[in-house]
């Protein structure tokens, strides 16, 4: 058995030899040339020319391209084809590419980079949310507004409320390794392109348009990625598409990386938001009515914001059932960098808003607000649910012809395979669901955080330490602890439902070894492991035997990014459909050879028994090429049960929930506002896990990236638009003596209802969501200080702590 | 500039650029791309190598400052890369995405290294006698290098291994 | 970065002859300097490094007074200095992170006098005084404004001397991406009365808070300083933190420090 196996990372050994290879690694013939962007230093403002007499005379360069330069499409986005490789008319925000420097090496393409100058007439820069507000500054016509019940009515007859407001600020990826591609010019203008990416099709197809080629003539490759988070679904289009574009008009391959400032300036980051909330709630804090409002600040291009505001919008229950709801969301655009995908994908954003209102509710009635939360779940699935399968797929039916190009201008193709891609091709007829239900209309079944938060209460001995915490409170001046235990309840699948799709192309080699090629992408989650450990079960063989090589859009086709948590469900799956085919294909051959039925020959300890024989599985697969039967199949799956109306946000986006839940404890220093995280306690539901030590791997990083987005990780824009914090010296990631000074993880132990491969629950994004038990933590920490409620905007920096501490003892 | 580097045991005489630095050099001259470009400004860790034994960020050294000195760098960590440390980095799943490994591995080194001589930190308890390698000493000492996948407990759990393992002690009589 | 020279002299003499060249330029631990060399913010022609210099290496007893030498890394400060002057010790082994204190030196530091540096302040509180190749120059007259000081072109701070504490302490509040001072006190008591510097806070770099050292030469506790406060005017607000936090942190920090002073 190797699924379930706490195995290490399957290129651990090279890593730790420093022979695990990054993009920016791979050895590249001499005549290299290397790609650095000329930037705009104006954050809104008409374009009137650029003086590159400096640029294109400086040493090293070979040449410098603008837009009027680029042969095909000049776009990089992701959805509407908003987003210029190179700036055409106008400028959008301080960091905005305008053009290109090919040159023979990095640091002097770099160097001529800034010797341009800039004709820019400057205008007035969009920036903040009110000032987005004020111009109508959006994306869509108006705010998105989904709602169940009747929320106005149920708050106004509510016997308690509270409003609020709360300020939740972005997040860096700081992927350690930065935005990095390769392209190689190959025979008859095709081109082989590496590059650091969660969505190679994405890459191929964005390369393909820029040299007016057809798809099949790029080809792109990723082995690994030194992390993505996110940040690498969209936002490495501009370096693939540049590199190919000048290594098409020089016949050189090119390179590109960004140094890290650069990449802070120019890359997307998290979307940072304002929630307005307005709750109505009885004496046992059960809430009758809430509303929200998202005002989610998307910067200058659209990229996948509608989706991550979608989603954000669909985690604004997180936990809880709410009969009375309404979701407004207003998708601003501003003259910043354009945010874009984060783990979570806007789950983290909608979910802290309801956790706010939870810890804002307990607060006005003084009671634990655990127990707030608690009185507000879901209520659990049935305990032998555990043995259903999925629940009968809603009704559906595809649209009869296809929908209407999005095209101006140049021809462009709608990027399909995006999540900011189109949706019409989703026409979808939701069926009412029944019982519990989301405020967009899906029925939960499969919810387990009651027992879950039993358990883990019970485990963190939380009932204790709280009144310990209050014991101490009480008696101590300076020091104040705080202690919180929070829910995750998290969607899994793309939310653009015909995404939810993989394919895989398995080998088995006639010395019995085994090649496994999906469509999936490492950046160190272990998705190459668990797919490893997957193929080795289907052919009951060893680890050693299996071979999972680099992610190439010539062995599988149109795959959908490596995002939404969702690499091990839907690759896992393609590969186990594609490893049990040839499988079947060898019991089959090897049964006909022994006269018996196929389905006796038994896979298990490297070999095969049939019939009464047992031999190895190098020997069974020479057999079956002796036999003529072929050892290689494709694998293709699609989740099944989904239908969603992102319209009228209604439907069963989700195939399942992942849970979780976190006890954090903190103190803080009331004098400074400085705080640490004295203790936390996890327990998360990953189903059946298909490794152990992978899968707490993602849990313990997920928290501790999770925990630094609300608190030390502080994006700060000037009033020009500049960037502050565009570096390690101003922009503060969790170090090691960041964690939690107790760490307890522990695996909840029920298999996921749903058949997922081996039963096993998506673990890339819920986890990080556990991080906000330590913003709660901290709002009860300084909610020890006086009558108020601290209102902790995030991310919760010593200052804005300290002034909390301030405003409570004001009351 | 001239300048003779001993790397991983082996002397290379390279013909520098004064503006190259150490990291540059090793990744661009002698093609080692273990140490990795993390944020090229000091803060990240990414490119820590050791120095005659003490590990500093090559990217903020330059290479013809080395004339004559000794450079470890991850890739001679080990001639099999099994050293107790890698062993360990490999049993502790020490890692996810995996890029900041290589200055993990020489930052941890030299960490070892530090506590086999009794050399405290401004954390440790005990100024006088052997150091304890407690959790806030480890994090102190390892506070210069950044995993953003936060795989710290993976990462600590492999360091202490073997400093409780008493293969500090071997190394450092080695 | 552009193109430079490096020359490695052994000896002080020879530095200050090399110095004498246009745009040449001094590099210590290169902490600073590189970094600064990378964004381009200096073009020196020339970079005379001072760390083969072997008179400018290490620490020793001057007449009651530690000497330590300008091209002493951190981390030699920080093993050696404790036994007389652990507050400029524990200061030391706080710069930075390991692999910086490993090649920052202490003359690069108050050479630069960047004003969230903490050296400036344990110089200041000491009343130290920095040797030069031609001078000695009082940590009164040295600290001149931001990344500014009394060095004439070409001169190399050699050494500098601090004068032995009855106790010190130094407390710093991180700014906690780059781990300089936000704000950073150093509390230095001496027979005739108590110094306190403040660095990471002050528009023109290190400063003395001349109010609290004469509370706390009446009485060195941390409750002396607890009528005082400090004024917001003149201090740094930015990203990291306004100026009314700042002052807060001050006298907090300058209460920690007394609190721990040894």
């Amino acid at each position: 058995m190797s699924v379930g196996k706490p195995l290490p990372h399957d290129t651990a050994p090279l890593h730790v030899t420093g022979a695990a290879r990054y993009v920016d690694d791979i050895p590249a013939p001499a005549n290299t040339l290397h790609l650095a962007f000329g930037l705009s230093t104006v954050a809104r403002g008409v374009l009137n020319g650029v003086d590159l007499t400096k640029v294109r005379a400086a040493p090293g360069v070979v040449a410098v391209m603008c837009a009027d330069d680029l042969p095909f499409a000049n776009d990089v986005s992701p959805s509407i084809h908003d987003e210029p490789l190179l700036a055409t008319d106008r400028v959008h925000f301080v960091g905005q590419p305008v053009f290109l420097v090919v040159a023979t090496s990095h640091l002097a393409a770099r160097k001529a980079a800034r010797l341009a100058t800039f004709d820019i007439t400057e205008e007035t820069p969009i920036l903040t949310v009110d000032e987005a507000l004020a111009a109508d500054s959006r994306f869509e016509d108006g705010p998105v507004i989904w709602s169940k019940g009747a929320a106005a009515d149920a708050i106004a007859r509510a016997p308690h409320r509270v409003e609020g407001t709360m300020e939740v600020g972005g997040q860096e990826h700081f992927y350690l390794e930065g935005q990095a591609a390769l392209a190689l010019p190959q025979d008859g203008g095709e081109m082989v392109v590496h590059s650091s990416t969660q969505h190679p099709t994405e890459i191929q197809h964005k390369v393909a348009e820029a040299l007016g080629l057809p798809m099949h003539a790029v080809r792109v490759e990723m082995r690994r990625m030194g992390g993505g988070f996110g940040g690498k679904e969209s936002q490495g289009n501009a370096l693939a598409v540049a590199c190919s574009v000048a290594a098409r008009a020089t016949g050189r391959p090119c390179r590109m990386r960004y140094d890290r400032d650069d990449d802070m300036v120019i890359t997307g980051k998290r979307h940072d938001l304002r929630i307005d909330y307005r709750a109505g709630f009885d004496d046992l804090g059960r809430l009758t009515g809430v509303d929200f409002r998202h005002l989610m600040r998307c910067g200058w291009s659209q990229d996948l914001s509608l989706p991550v505001a979608d989603r954000a919008m669909l985690h604004a229950d997180n936990a809880y059932l709410l009969d009375h709801v309404r979701i407004e969301s207003h998708r601003l655009k501003t003259n910043t960098c354009s945010a874009t995908a984060f783990r979570g994908f806007g789950g983290p954003q909608g979910m802290v808003g309801i956790e706010r209102v939870m810890d804002h509710v307990a607060h006005a009635l003084g009671l634990d607000p655990l127990k707030v939360r608690r009185a507000n779940y879901y209520t659990d699935m049935a305990e032998d649910a555990t043995e259903g399968g999925p629940s009968a797929p809603p009704q559906r039916s595809l649209g009869s012809s296809p929908p209407p190009e999005d095209i101006s201008g140049k021809k462009k193709e709608a990027d399909l395979t995006s999540r900011g891609g189109p949706d019409e091709l989703n026409r979808v007829v939701v069926a009412e669901a029944s019982g519990q239900t989301t405020p967009y209309g899906m029925a939960v079944t499969d919810f387990i955080l009651n027992a879950m938060t039993e358990r883990l209460a019970d485990q963190s001995d939380y009932a204790a330490r709280r009144a310990k915490v209050a014991d101490w409170n009480a008696t101590q001046p300076v020091l104040k602890r705080g202690i919180a235990l929070t829910p995750v309840k998290f969607g899994i699948s793309f939310t653009l439902t015909h995404l939810n799709q993989a394919g895989a192309l398995v080998h088995v080699y006639q010395d019995g070894s085994v090649q496994v090629n999906h469509g999936g992408t490492e950046m160190g989650q272990g998705l190459y492991q668990k797919v490893a450990q997957v193929a080795a079960q289907a052919f009951g063989v060893g680890m050693e035997v299996v071979k999972v090589t680099a992610t190439d859009t010539s062995k599988v086709p149109n795959t959908s990014a490596t995002a939404a948590s969702s690499g091990s469900d839907l690759n896992g799956m393609a590969v186990k459909i594609a490893c049990d085919t040839i499988r079947d294909r060898i019991a089959a051959c090897l049964a006909e050879l022994h006269q018996v039925a196929p389905d006796t020959v038994v896979f298990a300890g490297g070999e095969v028994t049939v019939g009464g024989d047992t031999i190895s599985f190098a020997r069974a697969a020479q057999l079956t090429y002796e036999s003529r039967v072929s050892l290689s199949a494709t694998g293709y799956y699609k989740t099944p049960g989904l239908a969603w109306d992102r319209k009228r946000g209604q439907g069963r986006p989700f195939f399942y929930f992942a849970h979780g839940a976190a006890c954090t404890e903190v103190v803080i220093d009331t004098l400074t506002g400085e705080y640490r995280i004295l203790r936390t306690d996890i327990l998360h539901d990953v189903g059946e896990s298909l490794n152990p030590a992978l899968d707490i791997g993602q849990i313990e990083g997920g928290y501790v990236q999770g925990a630094g987005w609300l608190t030390t990780e502080e994006l700060v824009w000037d009033d020009r638009g500049r960037l502050r914090t565009h570096a390690p010296s101003t922009y503060k990631i969790p170090a090691c003596g960041d964690r939690p000074e107790v760490f307890n993880v522990a695996l909840w132990d029920g298999a996921n209802r749903e058949e997922t491969i081996y039963r096993s629950k998506a673990v890339g994004e819920p986890p990080f969501m556990l991080g906000i038990s330590a913003l709660m933590a901290l709002s009860d920490a300084v909610a020890a200080c006086g009558p108020g409620y601290p209102a902790l905007d995030a991310p919760a920096t010593p200052e804005r702590v300290l002034a909390a501490v301030d405003r409570v003892r004001r009351g | 500039m001239n300048t003779n580097l001993t790397v991983n045991g082996r002397p290379h005489a390279l013909d520098l650029d004064t503006r190259v630095t150490l990291l540059d050099a090793l990744r661009d001259q002698l093609k080692l791309t273990g140490s990795k470009k993390g944020c090229d400004h000091g803060q990240c860790g990414a490119c820590t190598v050791l120095v005659n034994g003490q590990r500093i960020n090559a990217c903020l050294s330059l290479a013809v400052m080395h004339d004559g000195d000794e450079i470890t760098t991850v890739e001679g960590l080990s001639s099999d890369g099994r050293s107790p440390l890698q062993a360990a980095f490999v049993r502790h799943d020490g890692m996810q995405c995996g890029y900041c490994t290589p200055g993990q591995l020489c930052s941890a080194t030299a960490v070892l290294d530090e506590i086999a001589r009794g050399w405290p930190s401004h954390v440790s308890a005990d100024l006088e006698g052997p150091v304890e390698l407690t959790r806030e000493e480890l994090a102190e000492r390892m506070s210069g290098n950044i995993c953003r996948c936060s795989c710290y407990p993976g990462i600590s759990k492999a360091i202490l291994s073997v400093a409780e393992d008493g293969t500090v002690h071997r190394e450092a009589a080695e | 970065m552009y193109a430079f020279d490096i020359e490695r002299p052994t000896t002080i003499a020879d530095a200050v002859a090399a110095l004498k060249a246009d745009e040449a330029q001094p590099l210590s631990g290169g902490q600073t300097l590189i970094p600064t060399l990378k964004a381009r913010l200096a073009a020196p022609s020339k970079l005379i490094s001072l760390s083969g210099i072997s008179d400018m290496i290490g620490l020793s007893d001057e007449g009651g007074a530690l000497r330590i030498g300008g091209a002493t890394k951190h981390d030699t400060v920080a093993k050696e200095a404790g036994a007389t002057h652990p507050g400029l010790a524990g200061l030391a082994a706080r710069i930075g992170d390991p692999a910086v204190r490993h090649r920052g030196t202490i003359g690069g530091s108050i050479a630069n006098n960047d004003p969230a540096a903490c050296y400036p302040s344990a110089a200041l509180a000491h009343g130290a005084t920095i040797v030069t190749d031609r001078r000695d120059i009082a940590a009164d007259d040295f600290f001149t404004g931001l990344f500014d000081t009394a060095l004439e072109d070409g001169e190399i701070v050699t050494a500098v001397r601090f004068p032995r504490p009855e106790a010190s302490n130094y407390q710093k509040f991180e700014q906690p991406a780059s781990r300089f001072a936000m704000v950073g006190v150093f509390v230095a008591k001496f027979a005739d009365g108590v110094r306190v510097a403040v660095t990471g806070a002050g528009e023109d770099g290190v400063f003395r808070w001349t109010e609290a050292e004469t509370a706390l030469s009446s009485s060195f506790t941390p409750g002396a300083v607890e009528g005082l406060s400090v004024s917001a005017d003149g201090l740094i607000s930015d990203l990291h933190g306004s100026a009314a936090y700042r002052a807060h942190l001050i006298k907090v920090m300058t209460k920690r420090a007394v609190a721990a002073a040894e």
